[in-house]
Protein backbone atom coordinates (compact mmCIF):
# COMPACT_ATOMS: atom_id res chain seq x y z
CA UNK A 1 0.00 0.00 0.00
CA UNK A 2 1.49 3.45 -0.66
CA UNK A 3 2.13 6.10 2.26
CA UNK A 4 -0.92 6.07 4.47
CA UNK A 5 -3.14 9.35 4.77
CA UNK A 6 -2.14 11.29 8.56
CA UNK A 7 -5.62 11.27 9.63
CA UNK A 8 -6.85 8.20 9.07
CA UNK A 9 -6.23 4.66 10.32
CA UNK A 10 -6.06 1.04 8.11
CA UNK A 11 -9.18 0.90 6.06
CA UNK A 12 -11.31 -2.46 6.71
CA UNK A 13 -13.00 -4.03 3.56
CA UNK A 14 -16.64 -4.73 4.48
CA UNK A 15 -16.58 -8.99 4.30
CA UNK A 16 -19.57 -9.11 1.84
CA UNK A 17 -18.06 -6.81 -0.47
CA UNK A 18 -15.82 -8.59 -2.38
CA UNK A 19 -17.53 -10.45 -5.77
CA UNK A 20 -17.62 -7.11 -7.80
CA UNK A 21 -14.59 -6.09 -9.62
CA UNK A 22 -15.97 -2.64 -10.19
CA UNK A 23 -15.35 -1.77 -6.69
CA UNK A 24 -15.88 -2.53 -3.06
CA UNK A 25 -17.15 -1.16 0.40
CA UNK A 26 -14.72 -0.43 2.95
CA UNK A 27 -14.99 1.21 6.54
CA UNK A 28 -12.25 4.24 7.27
CA UNK A 29 -12.02 5.81 11.07
CA UNK A 30 -16.07 4.46 11.59
CA UNK A 31 -16.98 6.19 8.40
CA UNK A 32 -18.27 3.97 5.20
CA UNK A 33 -16.97 4.41 1.67
CA UNK A 34 -17.32 2.69 -1.69
CA UNK A 35 -14.11 2.26 -3.98
CA UNK A 36 -14.61 2.83 -7.93
CA UNK A 37 -12.20 0.53 -9.66
CA UNK A 38 -10.25 2.53 -12.75
CA UNK A 39 -11.79 -0.25 -15.16
CA UNK A 40 -15.09 1.17 -13.94
CA UNK A 41 -14.42 4.44 -14.06
CA UNK A 42 -16.42 5.35 -17.94
CA UNK A 43 -19.51 3.72 -16.83
CA UNK A 44 -19.32 5.36 -13.60
CA UNK A 45 -18.86 8.56 -15.34
CA UNK A 46 -21.45 8.18 -17.48
CA UNK A 47 -23.49 7.07 -14.74
CA UNK A 48 -23.38 10.91 -13.52
CA UNK A 49 -22.88 12.84 -16.48
CA UNK A 50 -26.68 10.80 -18.19
CA UNK A 51 -28.39 12.15 -14.81
CA UNK A 52 -29.59 8.54 -14.00
CA UNK A 53 -27.71 8.72 -10.74
CA UNK A 54 -29.40 12.35 -10.09
CA UNK A 55 -32.33 10.80 -10.85
CA UNK A 56 -32.54 7.58 -9.05
CA UNK A 57 -31.78 9.72 -6.46
CA UNK A 58 -34.76 11.91 -6.48
CA UNK A 59 -36.93 9.62 -6.58
CA UNK A 60 -35.67 8.00 -3.86
CA UNK A 61 -34.34 4.65 -5.51
CA UNK A 62 -30.81 5.08 -4.98
CA UNK A 63 -28.86 5.75 -2.02
CA UNK A 64 -27.10 9.56 -1.74
CA UNK A 65 -23.37 9.74 -2.09
CA UNK A 66 -20.72 11.99 -1.69
CA UNK A 67 -17.52 12.75 -3.24
CA UNK A 68 -14.57 11.81 -1.20
CA UNK A 69 -10.81 12.14 -1.28
CA UNK A 70 -9.27 9.64 -4.02
CA UNK A 71 -6.69 9.97 -0.74
CA UNK A 72 -9.22 7.64 1.07
CA UNK A 73 -9.25 4.66 -0.84
CA UNK A 74 -8.37 1.45 0.53
CA UNK A 75 -6.37 -0.42 -2.12
CA UNK A 76 -4.71 1.09 -5.61
CA UNK A 77 -6.15 1.51 -8.73
CA UNK A 78 -9.10 3.59 -7.61
CA UNK A 79 -10.74 6.08 -10.01
CA UNK A 80 -12.82 7.59 -7.05
CA UNK A 81 -14.07 7.19 -3.79
CA UNK A 82 -17.75 8.34 -2.55
CA UNK A 83 -19.26 8.73 0.87
CA UNK A 84 -22.89 6.94 0.56
CA UNK A 85 -25.44 8.26 3.16
CA UNK A 86 -24.69 6.43 6.23
CA UNK A 87 -27.30 3.47 7.15
CA UNK A 88 -28.94 3.37 10.87
CA UNK A 89 -29.95 -0.54 10.12
CA UNK A 90 -28.27 -3.79 8.04
CA UNK A 91 -30.74 -6.20 8.04
CA UNK A 92 -31.06 -9.35 5.00
CA UNK A 93 -33.65 -10.86 3.09
CA UNK A 94 -34.18 -13.58 5.29
CA UNK A 95 -35.53 -11.38 7.84
CA UNK A 96 -37.73 -9.38 5.54
CA UNK A 97 -41.91 -9.76 5.68
CA UNK A 98 -43.97 -10.54 2.57
CA UNK A 99 -44.33 -7.19 1.63
CA UNK A 100 -41.08 -5.43 2.34
CA UNK A 101 -39.67 -8.18 0.00
CA UNK A 102 -41.86 -7.62 -2.62
CA UNK A 103 -41.23 -3.80 -2.41
CA UNK A 104 -37.59 -4.27 -2.51
CA UNK A 105 -38.16 -6.43 -5.71
CA UNK A 106 -40.50 -3.93 -7.33
CA UNK A 107 -37.71 -1.32 -6.41
CA UNK A 108 -35.22 -3.32 -8.28
CA UNK A 109 -37.17 -3.47 -11.29
CA UNK A 110 -38.08 0.39 -11.39
CA UNK A 111 -34.34 0.95 -11.06
CA UNK A 112 -33.78 -1.07 -14.10
CA UNK A 113 -36.82 1.03 -15.99
CA UNK A 114 -35.34 3.95 -15.38
CA UNK A 115 -31.52 2.96 -16.33
CA UNK A 116 -33.33 1.71 -19.43
CA UNK A 117 -34.32 5.03 -20.55
CA UNK A 118 -31.24 6.53 -19.61
CA UNK A 119 -29.21 3.78 -21.79
CA UNK A 120 -28.01 1.98 -18.56
CA UNK A 121 -28.83 -1.60 -17.54
CA UNK A 122 -28.41 -2.98 -14.12
CA UNK A 123 -25.66 -5.56 -13.76
CA UNK A 124 -26.72 -7.87 -11.59
CA UNK A 125 -30.41 -8.40 -9.07
CA UNK A 126 -28.98 -9.38 -5.89
CA UNK A 127 -31.42 -8.97 -2.91
CA UNK A 128 -28.54 -7.59 -0.68
CA UNK A 129 -27.96 -4.76 -2.88
CA UNK A 130 -31.38 -3.56 -1.40
CA UNK A 131 -31.54 -2.26 2.56
CA UNK A 132 -34.31 -0.67 4.25
CA UNK A 133 -33.81 2.79 5.26
CA UNK A 134 -36.07 5.24 6.80
CA UNK A 135 -38.61 2.59 7.01
CA UNK A 136 -38.13 1.92 3.12
CA UNK A 137 -36.08 -0.09 0.53
CA UNK A 138 -33.46 1.42 -1.09
CA UNK A 139 -30.46 0.20 -3.38
CA UNK A 140 -27.32 0.96 -1.73
CA UNK A 141 -24.61 -0.69 -4.40
CA UNK A 142 -24.34 2.55 -6.29
CA UNK A 143 -21.99 0.60 -9.28
CA UNK A 144 -25.31 -1.72 -9.86
CA UNK A 145 -25.31 0.33 -13.54
CA UNK A 146 -23.64 -0.03 -16.25
CA UNK A 147 -23.96 1.10 -19.87
CA UNK A 148 -26.53 -0.88 -21.92
CA UNK A 149 -26.02 -2.88 -25.21
CA UNK A 150 -28.58 -2.98 -27.49
CA UNK A 151 -29.22 -6.55 -28.63
CA UNK A 152 -27.32 -8.24 -25.31
CA UNK A 153 -29.38 -10.19 -22.80
CA UNK A 154 -30.17 -9.08 -19.32
CA UNK A 155 -27.76 -10.69 -17.41
CA UNK A 156 -29.64 -9.87 -14.01
CA UNK A 157 -32.64 -12.07 -15.16
CA UNK A 158 -31.51 -15.35 -13.25
CA UNK A 159 -30.77 -13.35 -10.30
CA UNK A 160 -33.67 -11.34 -10.07
CA UNK A 161 -35.73 -14.31 -10.25
CA UNK A 162 -34.00 -16.54 -7.26
CA UNK A 163 -33.50 -13.68 -5.55
CA UNK A 164 -37.05 -11.97 -5.56
CA UNK A 165 -39.77 -13.86 -7.62
CA UNK A 166 -38.82 -17.37 -6.63
CA UNK A 167 -39.22 -16.72 -2.77
CA UNK A 168 -42.14 -14.60 -3.31
CA UNK A 169 -43.88 -16.90 -5.31
CA UNK A 170 -43.66 -19.89 -2.64
CA UNK A 171 -44.53 -17.55 0.47
CA UNK A 172 -47.43 -16.51 -1.74
CA UNK A 173 -48.44 -20.03 -3.09
CA UNK A 174 -47.54 -22.75 -0.36
CA UNK A 175 -46.09 -20.94 3.00
CA UNK A 176 -44.94 -17.60 3.90
CA UNK A 177 -42.22 -20.01 6.15
CA UNK A 178 -40.88 -20.33 3.05
CA UNK A 179 -38.89 -17.05 3.21
CA UNK A 180 -36.45 -18.65 5.14
CA UNK A 181 -35.44 -20.80 2.13
CA UNK A 182 -33.71 -17.29 1.70
CA UNK A 183 -31.26 -18.48 4.67
CA UNK A 184 -30.14 -21.22 3.37
CA UNK A 185 -29.62 -20.80 -0.34
CA UNK A 186 -27.48 -17.36 -0.11
CA UNK A 187 -27.53 -16.49 -3.83
CA UNK A 188 -31.68 -17.14 -3.89
CA UNK A 189 -33.78 -20.14 -3.97
CA UNK A 190 -32.24 -22.40 -6.92
CA UNK A 191 -35.30 -22.44 -9.49
CA UNK A 192 -35.56 -26.40 -9.53
CA UNK A 193 -36.31 -26.45 -6.09
CA UNK A 194 -38.92 -23.17 -6.74
CA UNK A 195 -40.64 -25.81 -9.45
CA UNK A 196 -40.45 -28.48 -7.45
CA UNK A 197 -42.11 -26.84 -4.47
CA UNK A 198 -44.83 -24.84 -6.70
CA UNK A 199 -48.09 -26.34 -6.70
CA UNK A 200 -48.53 -28.01 -10.27
CA UNK A 201 -51.11 -25.49 -11.71
CA UNK A 202 -48.47 -22.27 -11.46
CA UNK A 203 -47.09 -23.69 -14.82
CA UNK A 204 -50.33 -22.37 -16.63
CA UNK A 205 -49.79 -19.04 -14.57
CA UNK A 206 -49.05 -16.63 -17.45
CA UNK A 207 -45.91 -15.39 -15.22
CA UNK A 208 -44.71 -17.65 -12.77
CA UNK A 209 -44.75 -20.55 -15.98
CA UNK A 210 -42.10 -18.96 -18.12
CA UNK A 211 -40.09 -17.35 -15.27
CA UNK A 212 -40.01 -20.27 -13.10
CA UNK A 213 -40.81 -23.67 -14.66
CA UNK A 214 -39.90 -23.02 -18.20
CA UNK A 215 -36.61 -20.67 -16.89
CA UNK A 216 -35.97 -24.05 -14.45
CA UNK A 217 -36.05 -26.24 -17.25
CA UNK A 218 -33.79 -23.95 -19.65
CA UNK A 219 -31.39 -23.94 -16.82
CA UNK A 220 -31.41 -28.03 -16.64
CA UNK A 221 -30.99 -28.09 -20.69
CA UNK A 222 -27.95 -25.91 -20.43
CA UNK A 223 -26.59 -26.23 -17.47
CA UNK A 224 -23.34 -28.05 -20.16
CA UNK A 225 -23.55 -25.78 -22.54
CA UNK A 226 -20.30 -23.83 -23.93
CA UNK A 227 -20.51 -19.82 -25.06
CA UNK A 228 -20.37 -21.08 -28.79
CA UNK A 229 -23.30 -23.39 -28.52
CA UNK A 230 -25.60 -20.94 -27.08
CA UNK A 231 -24.57 -17.77 -29.28
CA UNK A 232 -26.33 -19.60 -32.01
CA UNK A 233 -29.17 -20.83 -29.93
CA UNK A 234 -30.36 -17.63 -27.87
CA UNK A 235 -31.82 -15.01 -30.22
CA UNK A 236 -30.80 -11.46 -28.97
CA UNK A 237 -32.53 -9.06 -26.74
CA UNK A 238 -33.44 -6.14 -28.51
CA UNK A 239 -34.73 -2.88 -26.13
CA UNK A 240 -38.38 -3.77 -26.69
CA UNK A 241 -37.76 -7.37 -25.66
CA UNK A 242 -35.87 -5.80 -22.64
CA UNK A 243 -38.80 -3.75 -21.61
CA UNK A 244 -41.47 -6.63 -22.23
CA UNK A 245 -39.10 -8.97 -19.92
CA UNK A 246 -38.97 -6.46 -17.06
CA UNK A 247 -42.71 -5.19 -17.43
CA UNK A 248 -43.75 -8.88 -17.08
CA UNK A 249 -41.41 -9.03 -14.10
CA UNK A 250 -43.00 -6.63 -13.05
CA UNK A 251 -46.91 -7.59 -13.21
CA UNK A 252 -46.02 -11.43 -11.48
CA UNK A 253 -44.33 -9.40 -8.96
CA UNK A 254 -46.79 -7.30 -8.12
CA UNK A 255 -49.72 -9.84 -8.90
CA UNK A 256 -48.39 -12.01 -6.07
CA UNK A 257 -50.15 -11.55 -2.94
CA UNK A 258 -50.20 -13.05 0.95
CA UNK A 259 -52.83 -12.35 3.21
CA UNK A 260 -51.67 -12.26 6.82
CA UNK A 261 -54.49 -14.20 8.72
CA UNK A 262 -54.69 -16.87 10.96
CA UNK A 263 -51.27 -17.45 12.34
CA UNK A 264 -51.20 -18.12 16.22
CA UNK A 265 -50.19 -14.72 17.16
CA UNK A 266 -51.65 -12.93 14.74
CA UNK A 267 -54.94 -11.66 16.98
CA UNK A 268 -52.42 -11.91 20.46
CA UNK A 269 -53.15 -8.04 20.47
CA UNK A 270 -56.98 -8.50 21.05
CA UNK A 271 -56.45 -11.67 23.11
CA UNK A 272 -53.97 -10.90 26.05
CA UNK A 273 -55.04 -10.68 29.26
CA UNK A 274 -55.22 -6.75 29.65
CA UNK A 275 -58.10 -4.45 30.70
CA UNK A 276 -58.45 -1.07 28.37
CA UNK A 277 -57.04 0.33 31.63
CA UNK A 278 -54.12 -1.79 32.41
CA UNK A 279 -53.25 -1.41 28.98
CA UNK A 280 -53.25 2.46 29.43
CA UNK A 281 -51.00 1.97 32.65
CA UNK A 282 -49.10 -0.22 30.88
CA UNK A 283 -48.10 1.96 27.78
CA UNK A 284 -47.55 5.44 30.36
CA UNK A 285 -44.90 3.09 32.04
CA UNK A 286 -43.17 2.02 28.84
CA UNK A 287 -43.26 6.05 27.94
CA UNK A 288 -41.61 7.36 31.08
CA UNK A 289 -38.93 4.44 31.14
CA UNK A 290 -37.94 5.44 27.29
CA UNK A 291 -38.05 8.98 28.49
CA UNK A 292 -35.98 8.09 30.96
CA UNK A 293 -33.05 6.84 29.20
CA UNK A 294 -33.25 9.61 26.33
CA UNK A 295 -31.66 7.07 23.23
CA UNK A 296 -31.89 7.46 19.74
CA UNK A 297 -31.87 3.83 18.88
CA UNK A 298 -34.46 1.33 20.43
CA UNK A 299 -34.78 -2.37 19.80
CA UNK A 300 -38.16 -3.63 20.46
CA UNK A 301 -38.25 -7.38 20.41
CA UNK A 302 -41.62 -9.38 20.46
CA UNK A 303 -43.05 -5.89 19.13
CA UNK A 304 -45.89 -7.80 17.59
CA UNK A 305 -47.86 -5.06 15.21
CA UNK A 306 -45.44 -2.26 16.49
CA UNK A 307 -47.76 -0.38 19.17
CA UNK A 308 -45.13 -0.14 22.00
CA UNK A 309 -42.43 0.45 18.83
CA UNK A 310 -44.69 3.61 18.60
CA UNK A 311 -44.41 4.85 21.83
CA UNK A 312 -40.50 4.73 21.31
CA UNK A 313 -40.45 6.24 18.06
CA UNK A 314 -43.04 8.95 19.16
CA UNK A 315 -40.43 9.75 21.93
CA UNK A 316 -37.94 10.69 19.41
CA UNK A 317 -36.30 6.90 18.79
CA UNK A 318 -35.87 5.12 15.69
CA UNK A 319 -36.69 1.76 16.22
CA UNK A 320 -36.19 -1.66 14.79
CA UNK A 321 -39.38 -3.81 15.56
CA UNK A 322 -38.66 -7.55 15.93
CA UNK A 323 -41.14 -10.45 15.89
CA UNK A 324 -41.23 -14.31 15.34
CA UNK A 325 -44.70 -14.04 13.39
CA UNK A 326 -44.97 -13.59 9.95
CA UNK A 327 -47.65 -12.02 10.21
CA UNK A 328 -47.12 -9.60 13.05
CA UNK A 329 -44.49 -8.42 10.66
CA UNK A 330 -46.29 -8.06 7.62
CA UNK A 331 -49.14 -5.90 9.13
CA UNK A 332 -46.26 -3.72 11.55
CA UNK A 333 -44.67 -2.52 7.96
CA UNK A 334 -48.26 -2.61 6.17
CA UNK A 335 -49.79 0.03 8.91
CA UNK A 336 -46.16 2.02 8.81
CA UNK A 337 -46.65 2.56 4.94
CA UNK A 338 -50.10 3.47 5.12
CA UNK A 339 -48.92 6.07 7.96
CA UNK A 340 -46.23 7.10 6.12
CA UNK A 341 -43.87 6.26 9.48
CA UNK A 342 -39.88 6.16 8.29
CA UNK A 343 -38.55 5.76 12.28
CA UNK A 344 -39.64 2.30 12.93
CA UNK A 345 -38.12 -1.16 10.85
CA UNK A 346 -40.05 -4.48 11.01
CA UNK A 347 -38.33 -7.32 10.55
CA UNK A 348 -38.73 -11.21 11.03
CA UNK A 349 -36.76 -12.64 13.97
CA UNK A 350 -36.60 -15.53 16.28
CA UNK A 351 -34.87 -14.47 19.66
CA UNK A 352 -34.30 -18.07 20.73
CA UNK A 353 -32.44 -18.71 17.03
CA UNK A 354 -31.72 -15.28 15.86
CA UNK A 355 -29.96 -15.29 12.21
CA UNK A 356 -26.22 -16.19 12.62
CA UNK A 357 -23.54 -15.42 10.47
CA UNK A 358 -23.40 -16.63 7.59
CA UNK A 359 -21.36 -16.52 3.92
CA UNK A 360 -18.28 -16.66 2.99
CA UNK A 361 -16.15 -16.91 6.34
CA UNK A 362 -19.19 -17.26 8.37
CA UNK A 363 -18.50 -13.21 7.80
CA UNK A 364 -20.49 -12.00 5.01
CA UNK A 365 -23.86 -11.44 6.14
CA UNK A 366 -23.08 -10.77 10.19
CA UNK A 367 -25.11 -12.11 12.59
CA UNK A 368 -28.38 -10.39 14.24
CA UNK A 369 -26.88 -10.04 17.27
CA UNK A 370 -23.97 -8.66 15.84
CA UNK A 371 -26.46 -6.01 14.25
CA UNK A 372 -28.01 -4.84 17.05
CA UNK A 373 -26.83 -1.25 17.85
CA UNK A 374 -29.53 0.03 20.58
CA UNK A 375 -29.61 2.35 23.13
CA UNK A 376 -32.52 0.35 24.75
CA UNK A 377 -34.09 -2.97 24.40
CA UNK A 378 -37.33 -3.30 25.05
CA UNK A 379 -38.74 -6.89 26.33
CA UNK A 380 -42.56 -6.66 26.90
CA UNK A 381 -44.71 -9.81 27.17
CA UNK A 382 -41.45 -11.71 25.88
CA UNK A 383 -39.65 -13.21 28.74
CA UNK A 384 -42.49 -15.89 29.56
CA UNK A 385 -42.30 -16.80 25.91
CA UNK A 386 -38.43 -17.29 26.67
CA UNK A 387 -38.32 -18.89 29.66
CA UNK A 388 -41.40 -20.95 29.74
CA UNK A 389 -42.69 -21.62 26.40
CA UNK A 390 -39.07 -21.98 24.92
CA UNK A 391 -37.67 -23.55 28.53
CA UNK A 392 -34.33 -20.95 28.75
CA UNK A 393 -33.23 -20.20 32.21
CA UNK A 394 -33.61 -16.32 33.55
CA UNK A 395 -30.14 -15.91 34.08
CA UNK A 396 -29.08 -17.12 30.52
CA UNK A 397 -32.03 -14.33 29.01
CA UNK A 398 -30.58 -11.88 31.58
CA UNK A 399 -26.99 -12.32 29.92
CA UNK A 400 -27.75 -12.35 26.19
CA UNK A 401 -29.99 -9.34 27.17
CA UNK A 402 -26.98 -7.41 28.78
CA UNK A 403 -25.37 -7.93 25.62
CA UNK A 404 -27.95 -6.03 23.44
CA UNK A 405 -27.82 -2.50 24.88
CA UNK A 406 -27.07 -0.24 28.05
CA UNK A 407 -30.60 -0.20 28.72
CA UNK A 408 -33.71 -2.71 29.05
CA UNK A 409 -37.25 -2.39 29.58
CA UNK A 410 -38.95 -5.30 30.42
CA UNK A 411 -42.63 -6.58 31.37
CA UNK A 412 -42.46 -9.48 34.33
CA UNK A 413 -45.38 -11.66 33.68
CA UNK A 414 -46.10 -13.87 36.88
CA UNK A 415 -47.04 -17.34 36.74
CA UNK A 416 -50.95 -16.65 37.88
CA UNK A 417 -51.24 -14.59 34.60
CA UNK A 418 -53.84 -15.88 32.30
CA UNK A 419 -50.87 -16.18 29.56
CA UNK A 420 -48.47 -18.02 31.68
CA UNK A 421 -51.10 -20.69 32.18
CA UNK A 422 -51.95 -21.32 28.90
CA UNK A 423 -48.34 -21.49 27.96
CA UNK A 424 -47.95 -24.18 31.14
CA UNK A 425 -51.49 -26.24 30.32
CA UNK A 426 -50.64 -30.00 29.27
CA UNK A 427 -46.63 -29.40 30.64
CA UNK A 428 -45.07 -30.13 33.97
CA UNK A 429 -44.43 -27.01 35.82
CA UNK A 430 -40.81 -27.27 35.96
CA UNK A 431 -40.13 -23.60 36.98
CA UNK A 432 -39.58 -23.07 40.41
CA UNK A 433 -37.01 -19.72 40.18
CA UNK A 434 -39.98 -18.62 37.58
CA UNK A 435 -41.40 -15.76 40.09
CA UNK A 436 -40.68 -12.12 41.11
CA UNK A 437 -37.70 -13.09 43.18
CA UNK A 438 -35.83 -15.42 40.68
CA UNK A 439 -36.69 -12.47 38.21
CA UNK A 440 -34.77 -10.03 40.31
CA UNK A 441 -32.28 -12.41 40.92
CA UNK A 442 -31.04 -13.29 37.67
CA UNK A 443 -31.30 -9.67 35.76
CA UNK A 444 -30.05 -8.06 38.87
CA UNK A 445 -26.73 -10.33 37.87
CA UNK A 446 -26.20 -7.86 35.43
CA UNK A 447 -28.58 -4.78 35.52
CA UNK A 448 -29.56 -2.13 38.23
CA UNK A 449 -33.22 -1.52 38.80
CA UNK A 450 -34.07 1.91 37.67
CA UNK A 451 -37.92 1.54 38.46
CA UNK A 452 -39.81 -1.06 39.24
CA UNK A 453 -43.91 0.03 38.28
CA UNK A 454 -46.73 -2.85 39.41
CA UNK A 455 -49.30 -2.23 36.49
CA UNK A 456 -52.60 -1.72 37.68
CA UNK A 457 -55.04 -4.12 36.95
CA UNK A 458 -52.77 -6.86 36.08
CA UNK A 459 -50.38 -8.66 38.44
CA UNK A 460 -47.23 -7.49 35.60
CA UNK A 461 -44.52 -5.41 36.69
CA UNK A 462 -42.67 -3.36 34.45
CA UNK A 463 -39.13 -2.90 35.05
CA UNK A 464 -36.34 0.17 33.84
CA UNK A 465 -33.02 -1.79 33.93
CA UNK A 466 -29.86 -0.59 33.61
CA UNK A 467 -26.61 -2.25 32.48
CA UNK A 468 -23.99 -2.53 35.27
CA UNK B 1 -21.47 -14.29 -25.93
CA UNK B 2 -19.08 -12.17 -23.85
CA UNK B 3 -20.85 -10.13 -21.36
CA UNK B 4 -19.53 -6.64 -20.64
CA UNK B 5 -18.29 -6.64 -16.40
CA UNK B 6 -21.30 -8.96 -15.79
CA UNK B 7 -19.57 -10.26 -12.61
CA UNK B 8 -22.06 -12.49 -11.52
CA UNK B 9 -22.96 -16.07 -13.07
CA UNK B 10 -25.94 -14.49 -15.17
CA UNK B 11 -26.49 -18.68 -16.34
CA UNK B 12 -26.40 -20.31 -19.60
CA UNK B 13 -30.01 -21.37 -19.28
CA UNK B 14 -30.69 -17.59 -18.51
CA UNK B 15 -29.48 -16.17 -21.20
CA UNK B 16 -30.61 -18.53 -23.73
CA UNK B 17 -34.19 -18.20 -22.47
CA UNK B 18 -34.63 -15.25 -21.98
CA UNK B 19 -35.09 -13.78 -25.60
CA UNK B 20 -38.08 -16.68 -26.01
CA UNK B 21 -39.68 -16.29 -22.42
CA UNK B 22 -39.85 -12.08 -23.60
CA UNK B 23 -41.87 -13.21 -26.61
CA UNK B 24 -44.10 -15.57 -24.67
CA UNK B 25 -44.94 -12.99 -22.38
CA UNK B 26 -45.53 -10.53 -24.67
CA UNK B 27 -48.84 -11.65 -25.54
CA UNK B 28 -50.58 -11.45 -22.34
CA UNK B 29 -48.75 -7.63 -21.44
CA UNK B 30 -50.72 -6.68 -24.93
CA UNK B 31 -53.80 -8.35 -24.25
CA UNK B 32 -53.53 -6.69 -20.86
CA UNK B 33 -53.29 -3.04 -22.45
CA UNK B 34 -56.05 -3.45 -24.84
CA UNK B 35 -58.41 -4.83 -22.55
CA UNK B 36 -57.71 -1.73 -19.73
CA UNK B 37 -58.04 0.43 -22.55
CA UNK B 38 -61.56 -1.38 -23.92
CA UNK B 39 -62.66 -1.09 -20.05
CA UNK B 40 -61.67 2.72 -19.84
CA UNK B 41 -63.42 3.90 -23.28
CA UNK B 42 -66.40 1.69 -21.92
CA UNK B 43 -66.46 4.12 -19.07
CA UNK B 44 -65.52 7.03 -20.54
CA UNK B 45 -62.99 8.14 -18.65
CA UNK B 46 -59.18 9.48 -19.75
CA UNK B 47 -57.23 7.24 -21.90
CA UNK B 48 -53.98 6.04 -19.50
CA UNK B 49 -50.60 7.05 -20.48
CA UNK B 50 -47.77 4.76 -21.33
CA UNK B 51 -45.97 4.87 -18.25
CA UNK B 52 -47.38 4.27 -14.72
CA UNK B 53 -45.12 7.18 -13.10
CA UNK B 54 -46.54 10.41 -12.58
CA UNK B 55 -43.33 12.41 -12.06
CA UNK B 56 -41.38 11.82 -15.48
CA UNK B 57 -39.18 13.74 -16.41
CA UNK B 58 -38.83 15.10 -20.10
CA UNK B 59 -36.48 12.03 -21.21
CA UNK B 60 -39.47 9.65 -19.70
CA UNK B 61 -41.29 7.18 -21.96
Amino acid sequence: MAEASTASSAPERDPGSYRDPAGFVFRRDGVIYRQIDQSFAQDWQGYLDSGLYERLRKEGIVIPHDEADLDLAAEPGAAAVIRPEPLELISYPYEWSFSQLQDAALLTLRAQTLAAEAGFTLRDASAYNIQFHHGRPVLIDSLSFERAEPGKPWAPYRQFCEHFLAPLALMSKVDVRLGSLLRDHLDGVPLDLAARLLPGRTRLSLGLGPHIHLHARAQRQHADDNAAADEQAGASMSADKLATLIESLQNTVSGLSWEPEGTAWADYADNTSYTDAATAAKMEAVEAAVRKVGGRSAWDLGANTGRYSRIAADEGYRVVALDVDPAAVERGYRALKADGRTDITPLLADITDPSPALGWGNAERASLLARIDADVILALALVHHLAIGANVPLTMIASVFAGMAPHAVMEFVPKGDAMVQRLLAFRRDVFPDYNLEGFKAAFGQYFEVESETPIEGSGRILFHFRRR
Amino acid sequence: MELVFAYIDPGSGSLVIQALIAGLVAAPIFFRKQISRFVRAIRGEEPATETTNTDDTPQGG
